[in-house]
């Protein structure tokens, strides 16, 4: 008999109080995927839910595709799936052709040229935190930081990165349960075809064509300037495609390691001895960033669909089946990692913890950056010395990302 | 038969990238900076000097590339591992 899923995986509720790690672990305990039936808004689909199986389909872009139905579990139609496309919809070989475009600026080596700017922002941000004595953690810290480092990496200028904050928090938004208003950003397209069904994407396209317009007539040492002259056999990037590149970079390099910094906040409340390990050992900064990623898992998952007939886990999949890899499963699959609840900062480089994917084609392009921007962060809270006093975190409510909105702190 | 010697987690072996199948996402670099090395323009992998590491810090940095770009060369057939 097939086992279904405890709780209603495609309820953005069911994730309102964080990581629903006992389901998940019901399900990691079942034989085979564990599957959803269908609702009024989506085909039924499997969840991938331990490390192991969930890194077979994420490294078998051949069987279990990107390019062929969403990467969410609701589907869209043909047309909303091509105007929507960036790279991550895609399959290789087209797709690693595009990410070769701009991953020579996101490799360990290379990411540590941006470390001296990233520190200063972290600092700004915590001189903020001092000066107020507290506030929402979430908006002083964990929102700014990512979104100025993405943003100087692509090339948007300072003035314009309060506007993309918030077009990122609406873009979040069409992945909740919140009715977007169609017309916002004075939208004309159909919601249906928008990234997250959300106008914010139309705002942001907009933008990203008018500020590659400038930099093609003046280039800079910046990413934008590099994608808008790119070429991919001998064709430059259309203007849709150009847009969806930009708004999968800001999105991807800000939405994540905001979570991630704003968990660090909870970490740091409730695992202060291994914050303590780290002060007196740098070298382990490296391994604490790890952690809080793997703990944070902040997109909670990334759905394939299946090409043809194959079996996984002793279960039985047919083309055009809906496959959920659950990264918040498999980061606290206990098969992998022991005592998976527990912050450790001594767990071996193998296996590695599934944030950031499970390997493959799509394994996350700014890894490396997100780990220098945390690592960052809990250096210098830890050379200040500074003591929080954190409250409970209000929860945002996604089935996709594991985001918090809002964190009380009070500095101590 | 497997050979008891082939298991010395200490004994060097040699390894190997495959840049075609290379994504530069920069695990090895990461776990290894004396022995990879990403191009500053291509972002794609290869070796440093003789490219040879422990046999388990060599299998950690197989199992870590999420492409399977990097594989250990038997130094006794020259098929790859």
């Amino acid at each position: 008999m097939t086992p279904t899923a405890p709780i209603n995986l495609h309820d953005p509720q069911s994730f309102g109080s964080g990581i629903p790690h006992e389901a998940f672990a019901e399900m990691r305990a079942n034989p085979g995927l564990t599957w959803t039936p269908p609702s009024d808004d989506t085909k039924g689909f499997w969840s991938v839910t331990r490390h192991d199986d969930l890194v077979t389909v994420s490294r078998d872009t051949t069987t279990y595709s990107s390019g062929v139905g969403h990467i969410q579990i609701y589907d869209i139609d043909e047309d909303a799936l091509e105007a929507r496309a960036s790279m991550i919809d895609m399959d290789p070989p087209i797709h690693t052709r595009l990410r070769r475009l701009v991953s020579s600026a996101f490799t360990p080596r290379h990411v540590q040229n941006y470390k001296t700017s990233i520190r200063h922002r972290v600092q700004t941000r915590l001189d903020a935190v001092e000066a107020a004595g507290g506030g929402n953690w979430v908006d002083l810290v964990a929102k700014p930081i990512p979104i100025g480092v993405i943003c100087d990496l692509m090339g948007v200028p300072p003035e314009d990165h309060d506007y993309l904050i918030g077009l990122t928090d609406h873009l979040v938004a069409g992945t909740g349960s919140e009715t977007l208003e169609p017309t916002a950003y004075g939208n004309t397209t159909p919601l249906r075809l928008l990234p997250f069904n959300s106008p914010a994407a139309f705002a942001m396209s907009n933008y990203a064509a008018e500020l590659g317009e400038r930099r093609r007539v003046d280039p800079q040492d910046d990413l934008i300037s590099k994608l808008i002259a790119a070429e991919i056999d001998g064709e430059r990037l259309s203007t849709d495609e150009f847009a969806n590149f930009f708004r999968l970079m800001i999105f991807a390099g800000n939405e994540t390691t905001r979570s991630s910094m704003a968990h660090l906040a909870l970490h740091l409340r409730q695992f202060p001895e291994m914050f303590e390990a780290v002060r007196a050992d740098r070298s382990l900064l490296g391994a604490v960033a790890d952690e809080v990623i793997r703990y944070a898992s902040s997109i909670l998952y990334f759905r394939r669909t299946v090409t043809v007939p194959t079996t996984l886990a002793g279960t039985d999949l047919a083309v055009g089946d809906k496959v959920v890899m659950w990264y918040c499963s498999a980061n606290f699959d206990e098969s992998e990692f022991p005592n998976p609840y527990e912050f450790r900062i001594d767990r071996p480089p193998v296996p590695p913890h599934v944030a950031f994917g499970g390997g493959g084609a799509h394994f996350c392009l700014g890894a490396s950056l997100a780990r220098l921007e945390i690592s960052e962060l809990i250096d210098e809270i830890l050379d200040r010395e500074l003591a929080l006093e954190v409250g409970e975190p209000t929860y945002t409510e996604s089935n996709f990302v594991n985001g918090i909105e809002q964190l009380e702190v009070t500095v101590l | 038969m497997s050979d008891p010697a082939l298991n010395d987690p200490t004994e060097l072996v040699q390894l190997a990238v495959d840049q075609d199948a290379c994504i530069g996402a920069g695990q090895c670099e990461m776990l290894e900076a004396e022995t990879f090395l990403l191009d500053d323009d291509t972002g794609i992998a290869a070796l440093t000097g003789a490219g040879t590491l422990p046999r388990q810090r060599a299998e950690d940095v197989v199992d870590r590339c999420p492409a399977r770009a990097i594989s250990m060369v038997d130094q006794d057939d020259g098929a790859g591992g």
